[in-house]
């Protein structure tokens, strides 16, 4: 922390580097001093704490994607993880690093935003402070994180009873970043819809959490054709980029399609389970 | 008795010479030699398309660390001599004229502007930084309408114009009474991407110059090391012997690496100036944005056909996209005109070809440059038959041309002597059952689900009809016996992939008499090897005939030296696993290295006999041949999300006598591969300003093993056509005929939206626009 706080813009820190080792190669980032976070020590946990299930930074994808507490506490973090990349990227990128790049299509900030979970910043100035994940995601790679703070832990509330979750993707390819996703928490009361958490991604510069659409499922009964309607309201409430792997009004369409494909997958879910 | 050879090696899938190296990490490319004194170079590349060079100011980067050299295109000028780089010396190709860097102005985003040599790469690179050109813009051509609009600028002032070559009207057969005759005329403009080599090894070279003894050494990954001799020695006005051309393994090419490019004659230039080692490894961003694409070509096309399916001829129009820096485009039409018909009764072809250049990338050879012939013809067959409502199997059942009976070539003249489509669309129909196909498809289609099959036929030159009396070329091949019995095989193929280190060691081994191990294919060194090249999918017929009787020339050879030594006829001798012996009597057998002494013994033999271990040849192509088949695909598309799935895919091909069907099946499959590629993921893309927009791969995508389907290969019978030789080439015929048959499969799933395609390149939004689900933006 003190390093980061003497370099401050100079410096940049060093997770799993599958982000930042392509910036630094196609010269995109030429930081003059890399601080290397694999040797700082306690930041590579996942444990429960207080309704909520802390993660450290360092934390390899993998070891989230393979954790049954990870899949019994938060599933949806659980369903995403393996639609980061491959394997091998995977082994060696953080939660930590995904969510403070800051990626518009990275699955973690996904996750963070549909479930609100709070994001710990340490500086050596200024010790730690919470942000919530609606607030640190502030655009293309770019984050509430002030210069001299790192980002040490996110925690992520446990998930409910009743919760099904779905997270769906459409990309090019197998292991690519998607085109749009769609992730979706819903917990059913009593056979009717209690609580509904949709965000999408590769729509905007930051995960968009579709409000409308989780209104309109209040208190309905989760039949397929109670979906249509919401999947078309996250499809009208956003404006997609257009760019070589799909148009805007394509990736609106999908937005549509991946968001009932999503409440539909989700709200099978609880009862699968049962 | 016999003296006949026992064919142990060709026909088996001998394990690859070239896997334990390879597959373990020990191959060695042109970036693991590493020489003393070594500097690296880097290029400055233009990130405009088309703008004037009004200064470059390169003061800061000659003071920066470590830099030794900074050339700019006119500190070259003086050092170069004008004439073709690149494949362009191949293709006759000389007009426009253009330098080794950019001077005047810069043509293409990417476009090498000045080079820095310095004592590591990252400094080179950060030297690079520090130079200060100060650009004009200049209007881009970067679309066919813009270089054809006669009011925009040359990007070649000696060109006049941006139009590169321009046809006249060729024409085969009754056009006119085809057309006349015809019951309909389909008229469509199809469309071919630009789309390009990506081999895992990008381009690298390594110049060495020895001033003592004014020598130039060159390590260089390409397809054949004379024809960068040449390019260099004429660049650089050094006489040919005083150039060394080497290859290192080769990590793939696929037409990119022919002869010297424009920075390989830069960086040489440098080690001349500088008398030390000099290397250039191009990167990825590169060798996506400027190492050259292909394949960006349309044809407008009127088909004439009758009510009961006959295509009976063909008006077209062709326009390539040369890019700039023309290399083979203007040689392309002439390809595709030749082959256009196939193997298909097509009795008139009406043909004319514009070639325009452009603010992009050199069009460059690509796996089957010509291919957008299959392309084309196999669309228009699928097109006819949706017309019709015709089965497309039954449209080409009907076209396609049978053996021994008449038209027996072309309409353009080639000879279909030996072309078995026909057959290979039979034993297709035999592996997949079509009509339980289209009742599958019709079930599912009940269910909202969009399946489709896709076939298409190709024919490939390997090498191609002998026509008439005139050779194919000739392919030069040594033979050798060392000191230790081993044979060593000097041939000008330059294996990037195609397995040459096994396959002729096979042809040899078999033919000569030794054991497949104690062959040596020894292959990419201008000092040791005739000329040659690899490419066109030539080399089964070419070198594999070339082996075939340098291998019997030598064996002659030393059966009459044994015959001497053991005092026997030579028609009672044979050598077997490495010995030679009287049939029959097996103490007799001696040792092929125990000739070799023998042999050299002073006095052993009478005077006149000639005791050279060695023979020089060259083989003719014999009587040449075809190689084709005929491809399936069955998909599913997802009309939600446009995105395409294989659920099988199926080749049946003939390359006539196959030296290893798992080097062949590896070729199939790694064109097909590349097809898929093409169809779905693949586009160099520009923006209508020129800018590059595919630089990384997250922008173009190459298929990975997730997205290549399991392919089922299966193999026809030979029709022998020559006494001896009758492997045909297999190269290209993967990646000439899957994209056709990858795109009919797409446009059979989703005919009933009423689509029709008339496009290769069907990333899923274009996929969702074409069956009416989004807005085409
Ligand atoms: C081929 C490929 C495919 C991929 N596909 C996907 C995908 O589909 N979905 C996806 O979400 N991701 C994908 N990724 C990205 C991968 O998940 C990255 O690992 C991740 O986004 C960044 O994590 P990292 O630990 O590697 O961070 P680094 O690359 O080490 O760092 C990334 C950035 O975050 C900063 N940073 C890292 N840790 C901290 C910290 N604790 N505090 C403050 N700043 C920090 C760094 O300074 C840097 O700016 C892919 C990567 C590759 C190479």
């Amino acid at each position: 922390m003190a390093l980061l706080a003497e370099h401050g813009d100079d410096a940049k820190l060093l997770a799993g580097g599958q982000s930042l080792v392509p910036l630094l190669a196609l010269r995109l980032a030429s930081p003059s001093v890399l601080i290397d976070l694999g040797s700082v020590p306690g930041l590579d946990y996942i444990r429960g704490d207080d309704g909520h299930l802390a993660i450290g930074a360092m934390t390899r994808e993998r070891t989230v994607e393979r954790s049954d507490l990870v899949k019994s506490s938060v599933p949806l973090l659980s369903e995403a993880m393996p639609l980061i990349g491959h394997l091998a990227i995977r082994n060696r990128g953080t939660l930590g690093g995904s969510t403070a790049h800051a990626d518009p299509s990275a699955e973690i900030p996904a996750v963070a935003v549909a479930l609100d979970a709070q994001v710990t910043a340490t500086s050596s100035k200024r010790g730690e402070r919470t942000i919530p994940a609606s607030q640190f995601f502030q655009g293309f790679f770019t984050t509430a994180l002030e210069p001299d703070e790192a980002l040490t832990q996110v925690r992520f509330p446990v998930a409910g009873p009743g919760t099904g979750v779905a997270f769906e993707e459409a990309t090019r390819r197998h292991g690519d970043f998607a085109m749009v996703a769609a992730a979706a928490a819903v917990r059913i009361d009593d056979g009717r819809i209690g609580d509904a958490r949709i965000v999408t991604i590769g729509v905007s510069d930051v995960p968009v959490r579709c409000r409308e659409a989780e209104q309109a499922l209040i208190g309905v009964e989760p039949l397929a054709s109670a979906f249509e309607e919401p999947s078309s309201l996250a499809a009208s409430a956003c404006d997609p980029p257009s760019d070589l792997h799909g148009t805007s009004a394509y990736r609106k369409h999908l937005i549509r399609v991946l968001v009932r494909r999503a409440l539909e997958k989700s709200t099978r879910r609880p009862k699968e389970q049962t | 008795m016999s003296t006949e050879v026992a064919q142990r090696y060709v026909g088996a899938s001998v394990a690859r010479s070239e896997d334990p190296r390879i597959l373990t990490g020990g191959g060695k490319y042109v970036d693991d030699v590493k020489l003393p004194g070594m500097l690296h170079a880097a290029f400055l590349r233009s990130p405009f398309p088309h703008a004037k060079i009004v200064s470059i100011d390169a003061s800061a980067a000659r003071e920066a660390e470590g830099v030794v050299l900074v050339y700019t295109g006119e500190d070259l000028e003086a050092m170069i001599r004008p004439g073709p780089y690149g494949i362009s010396l191949m293709m006759n190709q000389d007009k426009p004229a253009f330098s080794c860097l950019a001077t005047d102005k810069v043509r293409l985003v990417g476009d090498p502007v000045a080079l820095v040599v310095a004592e590591s790469r990252y400094l080179a690179e950060d030297a690079i930084e520090l130079i200060d050109v100060d650009y004009e813009d200049l209007a881009p051509i970067a679309t066919y309408e813009q270089a054809l609009d006669p009011t925009n600028p040359p990007i070649f002032e000696d060109l006049g114009s941006n139009v590169l070559a321009e046809s006249d009207l060729h024409t085969h057969g009754d056009v006119e009474g085809a057309f006349a005759r015809a019951d309909h005329v389909l008229s469509v403009r199809i469309n071919q991407h630009r789309h390009q080599n990506v081999p895992m090894e990008t381009r690298g070279f390594l110049a060495s110059y020895d001033r003592e003894a004014d020598h130039l050494l060159v390590w260089s990954a390409n397809q054949g090391v004379h024809l960068a001799l040449h390019i260099l020695a004429g660049r650089l006005g050094l006489s040919p012997e005083k150039i060394r051309v080497r290859t290192a393994d080769v990590g793939g090419s696929f037409g990119l690496k022919i002869g010297a490019t424009r920075e390989e004659v830069a960086v040489a230039a440098a080690s001349m100036a500088l008398g030390r080692p000099v290397k250039y490894i191009e990167d990825r961003y590169e060798n996506l944005m400027a190492s050259g694409q292909a394949r960006e070509e349309y044809l407008d096309v009127e088909a004439a056909y009758s009510d009961d399916g006959d295509i009976l001829g063909m008006k077209v129009h062709m326009v390539v996209d040369a890019g700039a820096y023309p290399g083979m485009a203007a040689a392309l039409p002439t390809m595709v005109e030749g082959m256009l018909p196939s193997a298909y009764r097509i009795g008139a072809l009406e043909f004319r070809s514009t070639v325009l250049v452009t603010n992009k990338a050199t069009y460059v050879a690509y796996r089957g440059p010509w291919a957008v012939e299959t392309f084309v013809r196999e669309r228009v067959v699928d097109l006819v038959a949706r017309e019709l409502g015709m089965e497309p199997f039954e449209i080409r059942m009907r076209n396609v041309v049978t053996r021994g009976e008449e038209p027996t070539s072309m309409i353009t003249g080639r000879s279909l002597d030996g072309v078995t489509v026909r057959e290979s669309l039979e034993r297709m129909a035999e592996t997949v059952d079509i009509p339980a196909f289209r009742r599958r498809q019709e079930a599912a289609r009940a269910e909202g689900r969009y399946l489709g099959l896709g076939i298409a036929s190709y024919i490939e030159a390997a090498p191609g009809p002998r026509a008439g009396q005139s050779p194919l070329g000739l392919e030069q091949m040594r033979m050798e016996l060392d000191g230790d019995g081993k044979l060593l095989v000097y041939t000008g193929q330059m294996p990037h992939g195609q397995s040459h280190e096994t396959t002729l060691a096979q042809i040899a081994a078999d033919e000569f008499g030794v054991r497949f191990e104690d062959v040596r294919v020894v292959v990419g060194d201008s000092d040791l090897v005739p000329p040659g090249f690899t490419g066109g999918s030539r080399s089964a017929t070419m070198a594999g005939g070339a082996a075939l009787t340098t291998a019997r020339a030598l064996r002659a050879k030393v059966l009459e030296l044994g015959a001497h030594l053991l005092e026997a006829n030579v028609s009672d001798l044979r050598i077997e696993d490495g010995a030679i012996s009287v049939a029959g009597v097996p103490s007799s057998a001696m040792g092929l290295a125990e000739l070799v002494a023998a042999v050299q013994e002073p006095g052993r033999l009478p005077e006149e006999v000639d005791t050279e271990l060695k023979v020089a040849n060259s083989y003719d192509g014999g009587a040449g041949g075809w190689s084709g088949g005929t491809h399936c695909a069955i998909v599913e598309v997802d009309v939600e999300t446009g995105l395409v799935t294989f659920e099988r895919y199926v080749v049946t091909e003939d390359c006539g006598k196959l030296i290893n069907p798992a080097v062949v099946d590896g070729q199939v499959r790694g064109g097909v591969a590349q097809g898929v590629g093409a169809v779905l993921l693949e586009r160099a893309a520009y923006d209508e300003r020129g800018n590059f927009l595919a630089a990384t791969f997250m922008d173009y995508l190459m298929p990975t093993t997730m997205d290549v389907p399991n392919i089922e290969i299966s193999h026809l019978e030979t029709i022998p056509l020559d006494p001896d030789v009758n492997f045909r080439g297999i190269g290209e015929g993967g990646m000439i005929v899957a994209p056709a048959t990858i795109v009919n499969a797409i446009e059979d799933a989703l005919a009933p939206l009423g689509v029709r395609i008339h496009e290769q390149h069907l990333p899923p939004a274009r996929i969702l626009e074409l069956a009416g689900v989004v807005e085409p933006e």
